[in-house]
């Protein structure tokens, strides 16, 4: 035998084994989410976490993977620490093993972006708005609209309504930062005018100064860009100075409603759209579901969350038929763009698009008694 | 113009509530000496008790706030007794205190949302009403915090003055070792500087759950500020303590008039550092 005959075996003989042999399943499929349990924004990691293993349950229930269970493992980013969001997800990976996570939080997402590239971990964000998370990582999916996507929604809404000159308040973070410069880039695209854009720290409580100055500027429409709770609080002490714009946010929870109470009637809210509706059974059986374990009915995060474990778990069902060591965060990849269609729990399917951001379906909602009401569908892009 | 005059206002009211913060904190540290960090959970608690005694009991609000004062005064008592105590018996340096501090700060914090929940907590059946002056606004609850600290600062100050127990606690704060030696009881009158602050800081809690409503991490803040406020003051100086947490407010409102309001806590550290170098005894020197 020649050397190439012998080298041409090896070669044969090493693909086979990388390739053509099925690798042994692990004990469990353990998924990672990163979410925000403690701090200033609990609310968050409640429904995340709630969406998530409700999803995990189901799948569990059926019977797993083909007799392999799935388990979720939470790990606590503080409300947007990165620190603590960095130390998890080298926990999740280092010590529990997980191929796949679930980040939430802009900053948060954009800590721990750069750990699963160099590690090879699939990332999938139903949380975080930045559209930093976007084309930076192979690894890096989202399955929420981006803050550039709904700033647009929203700028085109309040042009819509008669708004020339607009006023923002944001948080000052990552995901604040990013959503004034989009909406500004958007609004001013458009040839209007922006009045005023005030930020206060992510911890703050007292926002009285931001305001006035957001009223001073005389604005004909608020973009309300904080998360929970203080778009609700934001909302509240705007309507208690007397100003009666429009005021739009892009993130709006039942926290919001009841730190803002009367005042919270007739913001708009453009954001991803769900709603359980009989035209889509799925989404009823995930809301009845939710209900019956967590009491409330389930916004969009946890719907996103819910969601991206069947993403995973379809994506591990598609790696093992390809046979091999299909556990790995590079066939989750690849077993993603050779197919980049799922089932939705928005209804019919999700397709991600080539920069990794699935496209879902985004939605005006006016408040009325606290509660959100569809109004239409909206241009997010 | 407009802008600035309610800025002022802010300022004022913003101001009022530092200075009540600042009053309780500056009671406990001044007197004891116990950077007492676990200040700003005590004062969340104070305010979750009178959020529970108004949602849950059904009480009126004012009665709520008189039970939850006192409750807090009796929770501030608590915290001495059972965890600065023993270390003050022990003879343990400072630091060893302020460790302990932050210990019970992050119990009392998590204890907090695990008791109460990690929502928001708000109060809606008490209503209050917004006044303008012009084109200046202000809530019922900001004159009542305005209030509440003209009130709870002249009574402070009348008893510092004029009861046997003040006097003595201002001879504690100027020299604990002499009020040892001349036979003033430190513990008795730590136990009682604990309630007084304590309870302070639950009549600010209570204005703030009408105003803002809480969350398990108001703590933090709260006692950032009282600590800044005391620095700045003077520390051992209940009148500086007010006067820099309404300089504090002012600075933070007015400050922003021309910057942009995302500098506003920054603010606070560029008041301290500038008083630290430049005054390191704060603003009331003591002889």
């Amino acid at each position: 035998m020649s050397k190439n005959s012998v080298f041409a075996a090896l070669l044969l003989g090493s693909v086979f084994a990388a390739g053509g042999a099925m690798a042994a399943d692990p004990e469990v499929y353990k998924i990672g989410g990163i979410f925000a349990m403690t701090g200033a924004s609990p609310h968050y990691g409640k429904v995340m976490s709630g969406g998530a293993q409700l999803a995990v349950d189901e799948i569990n229930a059926k019977g797993g993977i083909d007799g392999t269970k799935l388990q979720l493992v939470v790990e606590d980013h503080k409300s947007g620490s990165a620190q603590a969001a960095v130390a998890g997800m080298n926990r999740l990976i280092d010590v529990e093993g997980v191929k796949a996570v679930l980040p939430s939080f802009s900053t948060v997402t954009l800590a721990t972006m750069p750990i699963g590239d160099q590690k090879k971990i699939l990332m999938l964000n139903g949380g975080g708005v930045s559209a930093q998370t976007v084309g930076t990582s192979p690894y890096m999916f989202n399955i929420r609209s981006m803050a550039s996507d709904l700033a647009g929604g929203i700028a085109h809404r309040a042009a819509d309504q008669g708004a020339k000159k607009l006023a923002q308040i944001a948080i000052k973070s990552e995901f604040g930062d990013a959503t004034i410069a989009a909406t500004t880039k958007a609004w001013e695209g458009m040839g209007l005018k922006m009045v005023a854009a005030e930020q206060f720290q992510a911890d703050a409580a007292n926002i009285d100064t931001q305001v006035a100055k957001l009223r001073a500027s005389q604005p004909d429409a608020i973009a309300n860009w904080p998360t929970t709770p203080q778009a609700g609080l934001a909302v509240k002490r705007l309507r208690e100075l007397g100003m009666k714009q429009p005021v739009y946010c892009m993130e709006w929870t039942a926290e919001d409603s009841k730190v803002a109470g009367k005042h919270a009637e007739g913001v708009e809210v453009v954001t991803d759209y769900f709603a359980a509706t009989d035209e889509n059974p799925w989404s009823k059986r995930f809301a009845e579901a939710y209900k019956a374990k967590f009491g409330d009915m389930p916004d969009f995060y946890a719907a996103n969350y819910y969601e991206g474990v069947y993403v995973i778990a379809e994506l591990i069902r598609r790696s093992k038929a390809k046979g091999g060591d299909y556990y790995t965060g590079e066939r989750l990849v690849q077993a993603l763009w050779e197919n980049p269609t799922f089932d939705s729990v928005y209804g019919k399917t999700l397709t991600f698009r080539k920069n990794g951001v699935a496209q879902k379906p985004v939605a005006v909602f006016r408040l009325e008694n606290g509660e959100p009401k569809f109004v239409k569908f909206t241009s997010a892009e | 113009m407009d802008l600035l005059i309610q800025l002022t206002l802010n300022g004022l009211f913003n101001g009022a509530h530092f200075a009540l913060l600042a009053m309780g904190f500056a009671l406990i540290f001044g007197t004891t000496g116990v950077v007492h960090f676990a200040y700003g959970p005590v004062y969340a608690v104070g305010a979750y008790i009178v959020w529970a005694l108004v949602a849950l009991a059904g009480l009126p609000f004012w009665a709520a706030v008189i039970l939850g004062v006192a409750a807090t005064a009796a929770f501030g008592v608590a915290s001495y007794l059972f965890i600065y105590r023993p270390f003050e018996i022990g003879g343990s340096p400072p630091f060893v205190v302020l460790v302990a501090s932050l210990g019970l700060f992050i119990v009392l914090k998590n204890l907090i949302g695990i008791v109460f929940g990690t929502d928001v907590k708000t109060v809606d059946s008490v209503a209050y009403d917004v006044h303008f002056v012009g084109d200046a606004f202000f809530t019922t609850v900001q004159v009542g915090q305005v209030l509440a600290a003209l009130l709870v600062g002249c009574g402070i100050a009348l008893f510092l003055r004029a009861s046997r127990y003040g006097k003595a606690i201002r001879a504690m704060a100027d020299n604990r070792e002499m009020a040892t030696v001349i036979g003033i009881d430190t513990k008795r009158l730590s136990i009682l500087v604990f309630a007084l602050g304590s309870a302070v800081s639950a009549v600010a809690g209570s204005l703030v759950l009408l105003r803002d409503g809480l969350n398990p991490n108001m703590g933090f803040g709260a006692v950032f500020v009282a600590f800044v406020a005391v620095i700045v003051g003077g520390v051992g100086s209940l009148r500086g303590a007010v006067i820099a947490g309404f300089l504090l407010a002012f600075v933070q409102s007015l400050g922003m008039w021309q910057i942009p309001t995302e500098w506003q806590n920054t603010i606070v550290f560029v008041v301290l550092f500038g008083f630290l170098l430049a005054r390191p005894s704060g603003i009331v020197r003591r002889a």
